[in-house]
């Protein structure tokens, strides 16, 4: 947070119990905690990384994946800079389900060009055992999907975690090249809309 | 790594405790080491939990003893017991290292406290929890502090200090680096500078708080627009609108309620005085009177097994032996019954059963994450948490309609460690989601009411607070919801959580009481919030990081302690007695509505259509309106803010 960084806002989306808050506070902290919680509402976290030599906070927002609190979690895609789409190896639904999580996002978050986001497809505990998901299938999905990144991680034995999510950061940079546009907050046309409904004393 | 580190202070027996009243378990206080370093990358504040060691490798549990941790070698114990390394994994979670460039302020223990403790709050709302000084040296630390950075004390809350300016010098970074003063915040200042009303303005007592927070303004580099967060929430969440002013002016008003008197709690409910509330039958003799005294005190843990089962509506009331068996026996019947229906669903059935699938599964990964540090419900193959799991499946039986929602693992669970028993906890469990089912609608829709409400309701008490958070994007308390959905099982120690419980289950000193004890946790933490200047993101985060390090009989006192100046209040508008299940008789109509706009006074809500602002306006504005306090306590005053100074005074004045 010291010093100047770019703000990457990142939203880490994916099932209930794929290990989304593991993931996080693994790459946050590098802590594993078999006895967590589920999560409840939203949390964040924030990280500082050095990507292509410069300097990026991550500011990683974790959400409860229930059906039920989407009303309550959908506002937090607005303005993310790029999204983990995350599932479990050995949870085929959650696999199936990475497309329905994609399309929520890109709704909510009101961004037109889907292939033109970065998202970063994350295949969490490959620790485990009685694998269900191929890691065929799920780059065939990626390779579908506007090429996006994709990661098997674990959580618990942190393989792959720090490079999944700098990747994130990466594949921003990478689609901003080509797209040619401005970092972060590329919409300008929606900020000027916002700053105009409220001119608050901070603006 | 060890070349460049520089040690500037070290200070070993520092505590973090992780279980505040049961001083008994010595896994409630972990040992650890402070230290202040130089390293390449700035200077660190660490906190280390000490390393383990055994006396006796079979008893590594019971009986440890600490040693000094070598900081900075590698962790040569790894040859040691398994269960020790896990115990040292569990504690090195709590580890703490920051870059005192982000470090935004500190609280300190109050002076009579039994040994100091700090409590270290970063920029971005990250709040540790609290070092504990057990041998001192809380003092030579901040000392070493000031060579970094100037803090300053909160004129608000005396334990509570802020780092207004990092050294440039020491830290070779220059001032424009730090970005203290950011462009927007400069402006402001020069514009109220040349406005030739600041002086008059000077005269509102609030001003002086919006100065001190332009002043001293987004130094968080980091901070994403303000205005992101609020549009998002205000768009996309109907019936949580955030009072945002197109242009012109702010308008606060200050309840003058009557001062807050003091509450004191009492004992748990005793066994033998539990006895005596029951006649030869077995018949409550005063339920008032019983009820009274549980939320005053709570009950003791061994006879809530019997207790919980009347707040919970297993029991009713006027119960006595005889009903309460025959009962017993119907709950055994129907809970098996119901257990029975989903147990006999054939794999063949459940193939074509996507629902019950659905829910078969979000249960059986909850389970598993539910509680899992308490003892109940440790280990690996724990029974218990089977038992959990055909509650929850059961319950989706009874209730198939609100099926599973994530949070109710969490409601269980404390239900289940008290009656530990499986159909005895099922219908308390069922019991309490009648209180609660509303909280996990398909819509959210219960959810929003209540934290509309609370918003509603910090309006009356806190018209300040509430004005500071609905300009930084949290006007929609958003924040509460983890505390509102479970009845803040995740802010409170497990202990203190089946405390809590049971004081709400009484249904005292008022209807909706879990709303005024957020207004009490709010009020608590307000000092922090403003004087930090904290937005949506840091709000958020400060928030969820003090659960488990709120005093829990102290906020049930200052909550009850609020509810009666709330109540005392001659002018409270209606829909809050509405909220609160007070009178609303007819001859002290005071909604929001009934209040006239006096004359001249720059009133402008109609960009905030749907926020019923409660105007106490009693004597208007060139009035001596807080010279009759003395006389008439319910009266109020009302102040201006402004958030374009210009046009505010501009409409005031001409």
């Amino acid at each position: 947070m010291a010093g100047k960084s770019k703000l990457l806002k990142v939203v880490l989306l994916g099932d209930g119990g794929v290990g989304k808050s593991s993931l996080m506070n693994r790459f946050v902290s590098n802590k594993f905690d078999a006895q967590s919680f589920h999560t409840i509402g939203v949390e964040f976290l924030n990280k500082d990384v050095e990507v292509d030599s410069e300097a990026y906070t991550m500011q990683i927002w974790d959400t409860a994946g229930q059906e039920r609190f989407k009303s309550l979690r959908t506002p937090f895609y607005r303005g993310a800079d790029c999204c983990l789409l995350t599932y479990a190896v050995d949870d085929l639904q959650s696999f199936k389900n990475l497309a329905m999580w994609k399309k929520e996002f890109l709704f909510y978050a009101d961004i037109q060009d889907g292939n033109s986001f970065p998202f970063v497809v994350l295949g969490n505990k490959i620790d485990v055992e009685n694998r269900l998901v191929p890691e065929e299938e799920a780059k065939a999905w990626c390779a579908a999907n506007g090429g996006s990144p994709y990661f098997e991680t674990s959580a618990k034995d942190s393989t792959n975690v720090d490079r999944a999510f700098k990747s994130a950061v990466q594949r921003l940079r990478e689609l901003e090249d080509r797209m040619d546009i401005k970092p972060a907050h590329g919409n300008t046309v929606d900020l000027q809309k916002k700053s105009k409904s409220n001119p608050g004393c901070c603006g | 790594m060890t070349a460049h580190t520089q040690i500037q202070y070290e200070k070993e027996s520092v505590f973090i405790h992780i279980n505040v009243s049961d001083a008994k378990d010595k896994d409630a206080h972990i040992p650890g080491r402070v230290f202040l370093m130089n390293k390449p990358e700035g200077v660190y504040l660490e906190w280390k939990a000490e390393e383990v060691i055994s006396l006796d490798g079979a008893q590594s549990d019971q009986d440890w003893t600490m040693v000094r941790s070598v900081a900075y070698r590698n962790d040569r114990d790894s040859d040691a017991v398994s269960s020790m390394n896990a115990k040292m994994d569990s504690r090195r979670k709590y580890n703490i290292s920051f870059d005192i460039l982000d470090l935004k302020s500190f609280k300190r223990s109050a002076p009579n406290h039994g040994w100091a403790y700090i409590i270290f709050i970063l920029k971005d709302g990250t709040t540790f929890p609290a070092l504990h000084f057990h041998n001192g040296g809380s003092k030579a630390l901040l000392k070493e502090f000031e060579k970094y950075v100037h803090i300053r004390r909160s004129p608000n809350d005396s334990r509570l200090f802020i780092v207004i300016e990092h050294d440039p010098e020491m830290l070779s970074k220059s001032f424009d680096e730090l970005q203290l003063f950011s462009d927007s915040s400069g402006d402001l200042v020069s514009k109220f500078i040349k406005d030739p009303y600041t002086a008059t303005m000077g005269g509102f007592s609030k001003v002086t708080n919006f100065l001190r927070n332009v002043l001293i303004l987004e130094d968080n580099p980091t901070t994403r627009p303000q205005e992101e967060v609020a549009d998002i929430l205000q768009e996309d969440i109907p019936g949580m609108e955030i009072s945002q002013q197109e242009s012109g002016f702010e308008m606060i008003t200050k309840t003058k309620l009557p001062p807050r008197p003091t509450v004191t709690r009492g004992d748990a409910l005793l066994p033998g005085q539990w006895a005596l509330h029951l006649d030869s039958e077995g018949k409550i003799k005063n339920k008032e009177d019983l009820l009274e005294r549980i939320f005053r005190g709570g009950i003791e843990p061994s006879i809530r097994i019997e207790v919980w089962k009347y707040l919970l509506c297993y029991y009713t009331w006027d119960s006595n032996h005889k009903t309460r068996q025959e009962q017993r026996k119907r709950n055994v019947d129907d809970y098996f019954r119901m257990k029975l229906q989903w147990k006999t669903i054939s794999a063949a059935q459940e193939k074509r059963f996507a629902t019950l699938r659905e829910r078969k599964g979000l249960i059986d990964k909850d389970v598993t994450r539910t509680d899992r540090t308490q003892k109940f419900y440790q280990g690996e193959n724990n029974q218990n948490l089977l038992v959990l799991n055909d509650i929850l499946m059961t319950y989706c039986m009874y209730n198939f309609d609100l099926g599973y929602v994530q949070g109710m693992s969490d409601l269980l669970s404390p239900v289940l460690v008290v009656m530990e028993n499986e159909v005895d906890a099922f219908w308390c469990f069922a019991g309490l989601m009648e209180r609660l089912c509303g909280n996990f609608e398909m819509d959210q829709n219960g959810m929003k009411v209540q934290l509309a409400q609370i918003h509603k309701l910090m309006l009356v008490y806190d018209p300040e607070l509430c004005h500071y958070l609905e300009s930084h994007d949290s006007g929609n308390f958003y924040f509460c919801f983890r505390w509102i959905l479970i009845m803040f099982k995740r802010e409170f120690h497990f202990h203190e959580i089946q405390r809590l419980w049971e004081v709400m289950w009484t249904d005292k000193p008022c209807k909706n009481f879990h709303l005024i004890i957020s207004l009490a946790i709010l009020d608590s933490e307000k000092s922090t919030l403003m004087e930090n200047n904290f937005g949506f993101t840091e709000i958020l985060k400060h928030i969820n990081d003090i659960s488990l390090s709120i005093p829990l009989e102290d906020t049930l006192k200052k909550a009850e302690g609020i509810f009666l100046q709330l109540k005392k209040y001659k002018k409270l508008p209606n829909d809050i007695k509405e909220i609160l299940g007070l009178d609303v008789s007819p001859n002290n109509s005071s909604s929001s509505s009934a209040h006239p706009t006096p004359t001249g006074t720059p009133v402008n809500r109609e960009n905030s259509p749907r926020l019923e602002l409660p105007l106490h306006i009693s004597n208007g504005m060139n009035n001596s309106g807080s010279g009759t306090a003395a006389t008439t306590p319910d009266d109020s005053s009302i102040e201006i803010l402004t958030d374009t100074v210009d046009s505010a005074i501009n409409n005031y004045y001409h």
